[in-house]
């Protein structure tokens, strides 16, 4: 045993002295980097422009907003397209529904809303000090270059900083002890490039307060994914990263969950970006007869069911389970010592958090199926809505026979949040802030509440409850290799087992909900008539013998 | 003794087993994507639902081609000449051991009941069977030819699977039958050989 | 006397074909789990280890890790492997059962599957010792006792933390906590 264990030591010890010499024999350019004194041997910089040589970028840049300028001299319109577009102005105006969305103006039932907690929300924003309502929006300087087009992976901006990175060491999370690094903007900024799995995802893997909670879809195992989890993003495969699909213009990325594709249409592979509205789809790609021909009769699924449905067939596959359920009416609990606390669910994750409430996750998740037709229409605070039903926060237009709808896979969130029960609507409330009327400070909903509904200007009874809540969320990232696809059977499943789209309204499918009076009358008659040869068979048999007996 | 007359040529023998073994198959796995039971797994059942039905459609092409040909179609023209004696006799004569009241021949293989029920079959289960699984199979291309205003999957499929009933019907009562000759085995020996016993 | 071997034939082969198809129920059970995946796979190794009679856990597999490595995509699995002295070393120490090691350790699995619930699976210890005589038949007759207590569960108590093997070594070794074994 003894021998066996110190064999074992002997291997783990080699394994560690071994991986450093891999990866600097594989990497010269992570080796050479902490040693910044010595002459960095030519990088491999497949840009025409070695941003380390301009001079504009030779100086010890002492805030986001100073590199901007810089990197503004040479890049005269790139803040003007930023100032465009959704990450920018948290806003978006749905042309059809007239509905005013963005992060701006959406109440969710994860965090909920942006105003009156910005310091803490637009760690996420792509600018610099959006503190409060009074943010400039038309300052190019503060728009942040370098949270999208960082390669060092060495820049991070904090929520509660107003989206600004660290400048000094910083404690984070406050009185956790792990201290974050300032940042080196220099070496940042010297060193930026195109934008990756790892910058996109900086946000769009944290949504909702943390990694892989929100989408399910999105997650930071797609920063290095296998191939099992992604065949498109896999490092050792085809290695896309966010901007492969997501095909951006002018810095407008197309892609919205606002005005979702439901249906492209009929298109043949092409080579998307030309002529095309829409080069975020699968289809813009593999057009919409994509399986081989033969026998198959996968393409004749192509014009009813999204590509994702069964090329997606679980999502929160990376092992980083994704949240279902955040409920804020329990928040507010404090210890014996009246502290704030926490509990762990069997995984080790948060199952209840004071400033939050209770919460649930789940990995591999099996999504649930419906018909969409790319319309999205929001609960928004002014909504007036009945309290005694589950409020969709989002609802999912989309039926059998629009002609527009596929059967999508989506990911439904539960929440339950405060809503005014004088005036029936979603609330905003204030969760982070340094004042004494922040939930997170001294879990008291009324001033909560109070706060901000007087920063929205928002009418407001004085009186809340909680309302169950629900999101949808299209499944769309994590592609499954070609063998993982969902087979015949997990739809088509006979009568008795358990079919994916067993709650999809509007269709017949073979193998399942067959008619029953029909399978009533057949069977019985099939029945009838083999009792009635038998019958008349034994009667001959038996009628044969006693002639013979005879 | 008994006598033997030759009554079905090689390509009716080879038409009669090979569509039998079609139609077994296709029932089979027909009954399997309808959600019955699973057997082959739906997969591999719609596929060799597929391939089994445009094998029965190219035999039956042959089949069609070779009655008018031959003039056998003449075989199935209905009659109600004696129908009422072969009630009679699956009533009661055959139970004891009453004369068969149907001789066959060269140019009368069939009893009336059996052209009137191999017509039936032809005229009814046929074409319903044919023209649902055609709808069925052509699903995808509805839209783009238009049909799909008029069709419903649904009721395709309904009316496929009656007609996949009555065939089932059929060959239960047909399977029976053919015991019930002029001896136990003499219609099923016809089959294979070609030649029928008749008294 | 031809009817009597034919229908004696015929009650041999029907007998053959049932238990051909009871096998698999027989030699195996499986149960909806009333949790979720990691709080299941929690209790029960929480359960294996409040069992007074020696019990445990040597180690906990995900063969689904080798399949992800390999590129491809399983539901969830984990395989809860427990081990008691108490019952493994009567077996170990007879010569002409040694070979019955492979039946260890004790496995409980929990699994998810497409509908979307978690289910556990275990082996019907105690038919299985039955088939190996008297000594092996008592002492599987104990396991499955055991065994039995491993899937009760308390709603009541709070969901209790997985027991990480403490060399975790993916859809390998299953790791070393192996007390016992």
């Amino acid at each position: 045993m003894l021998v066996k264990r110190l064999q074992y030591l002997a291997l783990m010890l080699g394994i560690v002295l071994a991986v450093p010499v891999v990866q600097a024999s594989s990497d010269p350019a992570a080796e050479m980097k902490p040693a910044a004194a010595v002459p960095a041997p030519a990088k491999e910089i497949r840009s025409t422009a070695d941003h380390g040589k301009f001079k504009e970028l030779q100086k010890d840049f002492k805030s986001g907003p100073e590199v901007t300028q810089a990197c503004l001299t040479c890049h005269t319109e790139a803040a003007k397209q930023i100032m465009k577009t959704k990450h920018w102005t948290w806003e978006f105006l749905n042309p059809e529904s007239k509905q005013r969305l963005g992060k701006k103006n959406v109440i969710n039932n994860f965090c909920t809303a942006v105003p009156s907690n910005y310091e803490f929300c637009t760690a996420c924003h792509v600018g610099y000090g959006w503190k409060d309502s009074s943010f400039d929006f038309n300052k190019q300087e503060n728009v942040d270059c370098l949270v999208c087009h960082d390669t060092t992976k060495t820049y991070r901006k904090l929520p509660g900083m107003a989206g600004h990175p660290p400048y000094q060491d910083t404690e984070f999370p406050p009185k956790s002890g792990k201290i974050v690094p300032a940042v080196n903007l220099k070496d940042v900024a010297q060193n930026i490039g195109k934008t990756s799995r790892a910058t996109c995802g900086a946000c769009h893997f944290n949504g909702g307060g943390g990694d892989a909670v929100k989408h399910g879809d999105l997650d930071s195992s797609l920063k290095d994914p296998k191939k099992y989890l992604d065949v498109h993003m896999a490092k050792d495969g085809l290695n896309f990263t966010c901007g492969t699909c997501h095909e951006t213009d002018g810095h407008n990325i197309p892609g919205s969950r606002y005005t979702p594709i439901a249906k492209p249409k009929d298109a043949n592979p092409h080579i998307r970006g030309k002529n095309d509205s829409d080069p975020v789809t699968c289809q813009s790609c593999h057009g919409n007869k994509p399986h081989p021909q033969a026998l198959s009769r996968l393409n004749s699924h192509t014009d009813k069911l999204a590509c994702q449905t069964c090329h997606i067939p679980e999502y929160a596959r990376g092992g980083k389970p994704t949240k279902t359920l955040w409920d804020w009416s329990t928040a507010g609990k404090l210890d014996k010592d009246g502290k704030p606390f926490k509990t762990k669910d069997s995984g080790g994750h948060d199952a209840y958090d004071s400033r939050k409430g209770d919460f649930k996750y789940e990995a591999n998740v099996i999504p649930e199926y419906i018909w969409f037709n790319g319309k999205v229409n929001y609960t928004l605070r002014e909504t007036k809505l009945d309290p005694n039903q589950v409020i969709k926060v989002n609802s999912f237009e989309g039926s059998a026979d629009d002609g527009k709808s596929k059967i999508w896979p989506v990911k439904v969130f539960h929440g339950k949040q405060p809503y005014d029960i004088g005036n029936n609507q979603l609330v905003v409330f204030h969760t982070y802030g340094k004042d004494d009327s922040a939930l997170w400070s001294n879990f008291n909903w009324d001033k909560a509440i109070d706060y901000g509904m007087k920063e929205i200007g928002a009418e407001y009874s004085g009186k809340y409850a909680f309302v169950s809540t629900e999101m949808s969320w299209p499944i769309t990232h994590m592609v499954a290799p070609k063998k993982d696809a969902l087979a015949c059977a997990q739809c088509h499943a006979p009568q008795t087992g358990v079919g994916r789209l067993d709650k999809v309204p509007g269709i017949y499918m073979p193998g399942r909900r067959a008619n029953e009076w029909l399978n009533t009358a057949g069977w019985g008659l099939a029945l009838l008539t083999l009792l009635g040869v038998l019958g008349h068979g034994g009667l001959r048999i038996y009628l044969a013998r006693k002639g013979d007996q005879k | 003794m008994s006598e033997k007359i030759y009554v079905f040529k090689v390509f009716e023998r080879f038409w009669h087993w090979s569509q039998a073994g079609l139609i077994i198959t296709l029932l089979l796995t027909g009954f399997e994507v309808h959600g019955s039971y699973s057997l082959f797994g739906f997969e591999d059942a719609v596929n060799t639902h597929t391939l089994a039905a445009w094998t029965l459609v190219g035999l039956w092409v042959f089949a069609i081609f070779w009655h008018f040909t031959t003039g056998e179609w003449k075989q199935y023209i209905p009659t109600l000449v004696k129908v009422d004696a072969m009630f009679k006799y699956y009533l009661t004569g055959i139970f004891t051991h009453a004369p068969h009241p149907f001789k066959a021949t060269r140019l009368k293989k069939h009893n009336p009941l059996q052209r009137l029920a191999y017509l039936g079959v032809m005229l009814f289960i046929g074409p319903l069977i044919w023209f649902t699984g055609w709808f069925y199979i052509f699903y995808d291309k509805w839209t783009e030819w238009g049909w799909d205003q008029y069709l419903s999957l649904e009721w395709v499929a309904f009316f496929h699977t009656v007609a996949a009933f009555l065939m089932l019907i059929f060959l239960i009562a047909h399977v029976y039958l053919t015991t019930a000759g002029h001896t136990v085995t003499s219609h099923i020996k016809a089959m294979i050989t070609g030649w029928e016993e008749v008294e | 006397m031809k009817k009597l071997v034919g229908g004696f034939l015929v009650g041999v082969i029907f007998t053959m074909v049932l238990a051909l198809f009871m096998m698999p129920s027989l030699m195996f059970k499986e149960h909806v789990s009333p949790f979720g995946f990691e709080e299941t796979v929690a209790r029960i190794q929480h359960n294996i280890q409040k069992n007074p009679n020696g019990w445990s856990l040597s180690g906990l597999r995900d063969p689904g890790k080798a399949v992800q490595n390999d590129g491809g995509n399983v539901l969830p699995v984990m395989m809860i492997e427990a081990c008691s002295t108490k019952y493994s070393a009567p077996i170990l120490k007879t010569d002409d059962r040694r070979y019955l090691s492979i039946l260890m350790p004790c496995k409980v699995s929990v699994y998810k599957k497409n509908d979307g619930k978690v289910y556990i699976g275990t082996m019907n210890a105690g038919l299985m010792g039955k088939m190996f005589g008297p000594l092996v038949g008592e002492i599987m007759g104990h396991v499955a006792a055991d065994q039995k207590t491993f899937l009760e569960f308390d709603p009541n108590t709070p969901a209790p933390q997985i027991i990480l093997p403490k060399a975790p070594s993916g859809g390998g070794a299953g790791g070393g906590a192996g007390g016992g074994c």
